[in-house]
């Protein structure tokens, strides 16, 4: 076992921050909020985006020849690491990399991958992901938003929610139902966000702004090119992305950052002397620890060719724990700082913790993969 | 990064697993007693020289060591002398090896039968061979073999030179956390299995959601715990031994308590495995202070409070 970067990665890093540095406005803090979706933030990344291309720090693991730096996993995890810990100055950009490019590069036709990889490797172009329905979260494969296969297109009616990002995506990689019911009749369609007939809400959350959606398909028409992968076998391309997403983002890095400016508050304050404190304080950086080497052990896999298993669940479970204990923390003996609204990072860090146990799927969900496919549980008979 | 072991490691494995295979299989079920001892498993395991492991394949491979001796049903003395003896004390001491905090007059695990004591006194830590002592042999529930001696002298027992508390601590933690992850990974096991077996209602007890959930986070914590086990060892650095014994201490409350309930009035008996388990993990997560303690010294290094 081996728990140090190389030289490599650490160069990499720091070639990030540099230009973290140099790009990012001084006033970063109060005008993007550490929030991802907010109008400032979402302007930002797509001068942003195209820079990073530039700078060959968009997207370092794909293959070189679609685009990509060639380089590790580990490379993309630490590029992730350090942009969410700013809060994501992507916005939502790290979608397409870390899941929808992929998903082209293993299903998408010639044409498809022509128009999109170009588009995600120059940073030109972003998604949301349109999966989630009112009466299909976590048994998503319940999902009844219906496209007619007409001969000459598909034709969409119905409705998603949840949808990060809707508003002002480009496309949508949206689940539909062709067939029966269940996994089999599952399809997926990539869809221009500006088709007629797509009607978008944004719903106010706890999240930050646009982080979630409802969008409504009247009558949506788009050609039969707009197929990813077999009509009715999207099921084993929802597979492929889910399994890409769920150690995706490093949500611990903003969480990571925001504890730690809790007690360097609670430290000027005077008030990390209680040996109460101290210990709550060591529990979170357990937790945090535990997350982050459990998800490098999923990266490590990535980098060795295993194909993901449980694992994933356990790291992402860990995950929600740690979120939850500096949640905690945080809320115990800092509420004062934040809730004064003048510090943006420890606030944004301390509400969006609220998110990781339930986007992407449930912690429950997590637990029921566990069961299954770790400790071979029996189902109900 | 790489957190697979090396091919070392690796044969490392093998070769215990090999060797505590026939100790693994035999639970001395119906007949079984408070307190399991097995001095065959020293001995092979001396004769095969794993208590010089440190020495040829360092901390990590001490730690696989402690682990894996962990997860038998029998109790025995390797962490301190595996690993805790070697990194503070080029001389080598008579085991099996008792740890101190500073008072042989407090109950300590391992006492009756050790042949030394690593000890903390102020800053310093000293080896005292017990040859002379008279020690009490205290007859406990909990797994381990206790005892005290309250006439020893500590500071007629020689200082290690340059070794400090800190460092005697380190150590200390980092072989307790991987006691506690082997015991609490033979818990986990048995209780899965327990009740994919066991059927009420019509149906095994582990079809049942709120039971493969509890248990699959135990497991959770069982892979976070020893991660952070192995990352304090490849590191040397002490907040990471003191945050592994953290976490593996809150672990081991959590996991007794979950795979207790889970065996229902079974898992009481002295005639079901269980209880080889519990009473080593009851006794673990006190160690040292317990994981509050280990936290707060975790912090003040972290955070210099
Ligand atoms: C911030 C945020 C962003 C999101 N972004 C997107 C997006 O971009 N695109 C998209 O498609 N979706 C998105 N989602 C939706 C997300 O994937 C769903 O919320 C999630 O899958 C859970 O579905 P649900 O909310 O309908 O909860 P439900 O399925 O109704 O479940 C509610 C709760 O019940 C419990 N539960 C559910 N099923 C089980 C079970 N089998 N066993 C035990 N307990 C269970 C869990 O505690 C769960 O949290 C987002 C969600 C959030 C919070």
């Amino acid at each position: 076992m081996d728990f140090k970067w190389t030289t490599e990665h650490d160069a990499y890093r720091q070639r990030i921050k540099d230009v973290l540095k140099k790009h990012l406005p001084a006033d970063w803090a109060q005008k993007s909020l550490y929030d991802n979706g907010s109008d400032f933030t979402v302007a930002f990344s797509r001068t942003f985006c195209p820079i990073l291309a530039q700078e060959g720090l968009l997207i370092p693991h794909w293959p070189k020849e679609y685009g990509g730096g060639g380089m590790d996993a580990f490379h993309h995890w630490i590029l992730n690491e350090e942009m969410w810990a700013e809060g994501e100055p992507r916005a939502y950009q790290y979608m397409s990399i870390n899941w929808v490019g992929p998903a082209f590069i293993k299903f998408g036709t010639e044409e498809q991958r022509k128009v999109h990889l170009k588009g995600i490797t120059s940073g030109a172009i972003s998604y949301c992901q349109g999966f989630s329905e009112p009466n299909a979260g976590s048994d998503l494969a319940a999902l009844s938003t219906r496209a007619e296969n007409t001969g000459s297109s598909y034709v969409i009616n119905g409705s998603k929610i949840w949808t990060s990002a809707a508003s002002f995506a480009d496309y949508c990689i949206l689940l539909v139902r062709t067939g029966l019911q269940g996994r089999g009749g599952i399809t997926v369609l990539v869809v221009p966000m500006d088709t007629k007939g797509i009607t978008v809400r944004v719903i106010p959350s706890l999240q930050g702004a646009r982080a979630i959606h409802e969008v409504f398909f009247d009558n949506v028409e788009v050609p039969l090119s707009a197929l990813l992968g077999e009509q009715d076998k999207g099921w084993g391309v929802v597979t492929q992305i889910l399994s890409n997403e769920r150690i995706g983002a490093p949500r611990y890095a903003l969480t990571w950052r925001g504890f730690n400016r809790g007690i360097e508050l609670l430290k000027q304050h005077g008030r990390f002397k209680d040996t109460d404190v101290q210990a709550a304080a060591a529990r979170c950086q357990g937790a945090l620890e535990a997350a982050k080497a459990l998800a490098l052990r999923v990266i490590d896999g990535r980098v060795k060719g295993k194909p993901a298993d449980a694992e994933t669940n356990v790291a992402r479970y860990a995950a929600v724990m740690a979120d939850r204990s500096v949640c905690e923390f945080l809320g115990n003996y800092v509420p004062d700082f934040i809730f004064a609204a003048d510090e943006p990072m420890l606030a944004s860090a301390y509400k969006r913790t609220a998110s990781i146990g339930i986007a992407a799927g449930a912690a429950e969900v997590q637990l029921n993969l566990i069961s299954r496919n770790l400790l071979k549980m029996p189902r109900e008979e | 990064m790489d957190f697979d072991f090396d091919s070392d490691h690796i044969a490392l494995e093998a070769g215990l697993d090999q060797l505590l295979a026939k100790y693994r299989g035999s639970l001395p079920v119906g007949s079984a007693a408070a307190l399991q001892e097995n001095p065959a498993i020293a001995a092979s395991l001396r004769d095969a020289g794993y208590f010089d492991i440190e020495r040829e394949m360092g901390a990590t491979g001490a730690v696989m060591l402690i682990e894996a001796v962990a997860k038998l049903p029998y109790t025995l003395e390797v962490a301190a002398s595996a690993l805790v003896a070697p990194k503070l004390s080029k001389q080598p001491l008579r085991g099996p090896i008792a740890l101190s905090q500073g008072s042989l007059a407090t109950p300590t695990r391992f006492l009756p039968q050790a042949g030394s004591a690593l000890m903390a006194d102020g800053n310093q830590v000293r080896a005292m061979d017990l040859s002379g002592c008279k020690v009490e042999a205290l007859t406990s529930q909990f797994a381990y073999s206790y005892g005290r001696c309250a006439a020893a002298d500590i500071t007629k027992a020689p200082v290690l030179p340059g070794v400090t508390v800190g460092q005697l601590q380190q150590w200390w933690q980092i072989g307790l956390a991987a006691e506690i992850v082997g015991a609490m990974h033979s818990a986990i096991d048995l209780t899965v299995e327990y009740v994919k077996n066991r059927r009420q209602f019509n149906r095994p007890l582990g079809s049942f959601q709120v039971i493969q959930h509890r248990l699959s986070e135990c497991t959770v914590l069982l892979h976070a715990a020893r991660l952070l086990t192995y990352k304090a060892a490849w590191s040397g650095e002490p907040t990471d031994a003191a945050l592994a014994a953290t976490y593996a201490q809150d672990a081991a409350v959590r996991v007794v308590y979950e795979t207790h309930q889970f065996h229902g009035a079974i898992g009481l008996t002295l005639e079901y495995p269980l209880h080889y388990w519990t009473n080593r993990l009851r006794r673990l997560q006190g160690e040292l202070g317990g994981a509050s303690q280990q936290g707060s010294r975790a912090a003040q290094a972290l955070w210099a409070a």
